[in-house]
């Protein structure tokens, strides 16, 4: 009788367990916030230093909305990098920051953020734990120091609380704010649009027969610089454009090296139907264009990319049939459950 | 009794002797503090930010109105060439702030220390290292209005020096302040320029490490070598270095811009 009741009171108990963390529909295990998808290479982000949990990612995320990160509070992370055009900012050649002052590159998507070793389209910033120091303190993005950020946080009881939760004291340091932020960017995972249910077999994974010659054009004619699964080879290149800004040296700002000039980072084209305009410096507003300068724009130059120049012919022969094969193709990277999924929202 | 007063008497010397000599033995045991005193002039002048007035050997005047850098990697040379190292730790002096112009180096061994070593700026390794090990004065967040850590291209800016100038040419910007910011440290991923300076000063006066003397090692910096030391820098040309390429000049000037100039020995 007695086991019986000790059975009894445990199964209660088991059950109010169940039943609140059921309450609490927002808790995620973090190896659902993060997964690595079947067709994905290993991950680049040493997960160790920075565990995902639910609740870094929770603060991560409030973070990542808040216009506090700006100097005069009115700039979120989110303004320039919105999630139903894969974190861009849709409509603007040039990243808008605070006052309306406008930056020199095009606001990249954020996506796949752990199977990338450099961020921005010069590759400055080699860890994602310290990119968003970037923005935060840009003149024309957020304007705003570090320090005050934090400074701001700390007078927050929202925030003191989240801190508390994700780390367990409520102290605001540099490094618990900037892995945060990581956190939330990390669990931004982009692999579940219609060509990634084909190549893995899923339902739901019918390729055209339009598409599918897309994608044999892209293997032959695109797929050595937009490479593997995330469609590109990370690398730096200079892919022929006429030069509207002769200051915006793209790699070789980094590097310094004269053979890195007007290179800039081959971007994924995860997304790419909804993340125009196109280009480091968003020139491009529609696919049209940017393959119309692959087959009749290429300029020539001292770095201008090998790829773009066989057989000295300039850029790539593409013909009009190929052009609306491969943008259909294009269109099957567009993965509505990643620029949907309410989890990414507030 | 007599025999017992000279015995006690040569005792007494006896004594003192050993004792004197105690004094200048070095004790392997005995420990002290080396502090490292950054004094920044202006080629004879005392440098007061925003005021001290100088030319430059391309007699384009100039004023200072901030100056900081990056100390690291710091060791110390014995007369027997052992060298006794401090890992792991960062100091930013600032002209601003008197407290960081002395560099404390605890529980260095006794010694008679004839060389010191010191890093402009911080090593490669710590420049690529996860964000939890930038603490204290390596933390982005610490700055303020005098950012010492570049976010764009990351690293630390090592070495800082801003001021007034006639030689700046009018332009859009309407700018009076040269700001020479140099850093770069060669890169994690791709190859970068480097302006990781080394600089390793002999000192004629060893600094003689006791368990009652805590030595203190007086450097002078002199930034009237930050425009010649190597190169001849100017003013006009190259008022605003803001990149590692940009900097390798005065970079390569700064290297030959300190001195150790004295060693204080005395007892505490």
């Amino acid at each position: 009788m007695k086991s019986k009741l000790v059975i009894l009171l445990t199964s209660g108990l088991v059950y109010l367990g169940v039943a609140c963390s059921h309450n609490n529909a927002q808790v995620i295990k973090p190896e659902e916030l993060f997964k690595v998808p079947a067709n994905f290479p290993k991950p680049v982000y040493d997960f160790s230093k920075n565990p995902i949990t639910n609740d870094g990612f929770e603060l991560g995320k409030a973070l990542f909305y808040d216009g506090n990160l700006s100097r005069d509070g009115t700039i979120s992370c989110a303004e320039c990098h919105s999630q139903s055009y894969a974190f861009t900012h849709h409509g603007h050649d040039l990243s808008h920051g605070i006052d309306n002052k406008i930056g020199i590159r095009n606001a990249p998507p954020i996506q796949n953020m752990a199977f990338q070793k450099e961020f921005f389209w010069d590759g400055g910033v080699f860890d994602l734990d310290l990119f968003s120091i970037a923005p935060i303190e840009n003149p024309v993005e957020m304007d705003e120091k570090l320090g005050n950020v934090l400074d701001k946080l700390r007078k927050q009881e929202k925030y003191t609380t989240l801190f508390q939760k994700a780390y367990g004291s409520k102290d605001i340091t540099t490094e618990r704010f900037l892995k945060a932020l990581s956190q939330f960017m990390l669990t931004l995972v982009s692999a579940n649009s219609r060509y990634d249910k084909y190549v893995r077999k899923e339902a739901g994974g019918t390729l055209t027969s339009d598409e599918l010659e897309g994608l044999e054009i892209f293997k032959q004619k695109c797929a050595s610089c937009h490479s593997g699964e995330l469609f590109t080879d990370h690398s730096y290149r200079n892919n022929g454009l006429p030069v509207y800004n002769k200051d915006d040296t793209g790699r070789m700002r980094i590097t310094a090296a004269e053979t890195d000039s007007y290179k800039f980072k081959v971007p994924s084209l995860r997304n790419i139907a909804v993340t125009a305009p196109y280009m480091h410096d968003g020139r491009f507003y529609s696919l049209d264009t940017v393959l119309n300068h692959y087959s009749d724009g290429v300029i020539d130059s001292k770095t201008l990319d090998a790829a773009l120049k066989q057989n000295q012919a300039l850029g790539i022969a593409l013909n009009k049939d190929e052009k609306l094969k491969l943008i259909a193709f294009l269109k099957t990277l567009t993965d509505d459950e990643f620029l949907k999924n309410k989890r990414f929202a507030i | 009794m007599k025999t017992f007063s000279y015995l006690l008497i040569a005792l007494f010397v006896a004594f003192a002797i050993v004792s004197c000599q105690k004094e200048d033995e070095i004790n392997p045991n005995d420990k002290n503090t080396v502090t490292l005193e950054f004094d920044n002039r202006v080629g004879d002048q005392k440098l007061v930010l925003g005021t001290t007035s100088a030319k430059n050997a391309l007699n384009e005047d100039f004023t200072v109105t901030r100056l900081n850098y990056f100390v690291s990697n710091i060791s110390l040379k014995n007369e027997n060439g052992t060298v006794v190292k401090f890992p792991n730790k960062y100091f930013l002096v600032k002209h601003s702030d008197p407290n960081s112009w002395l560099i404390k180096l605890e529980d260095v061994p006794a010694g008679n220390y004839n060389e010191v070593s010191y890093m402009i700026g911080v090593d490669s390794l710590k420049s690529v290292s996860d964000v939890s090990q930038r603490t204290g004065v390596l933390d982005p967040a610490s700055y303020g209005d005098d950012n010492m850590y570049w976010s764009w291209n990351m690293g630390y800016i090592f070495f800082k020096m801003e001021g007034k100038s006639s030689a700046i040419p009018m332009n859009m910007m309407n700018m009076t302040e040269y700001q020479f910011h140099v850093g770069g440290f060669g890169g994690m991923t791709g190859k970068t320029p480097n302006n990781l300076k080394t600089i390793t000063l002999p000192m004629t006066t060893a600094a003689q490490v006791r368990g009652s003397v805590a030595p203190q090692i007086h450097i002078i910096n002199d930034v009237q070598k930050v425009f010649s030391g190597v190169n001849q820098v100017s003013i006009a040309k190259s008022y605003m270095t803001h990149a590692p390429e940009a900097g390798i000049p005065i970079g390569q000037n700064y290297a030959k811009s300190f001195i150790v100039d004295h060693v204080h020995n005395e007892k505490d």
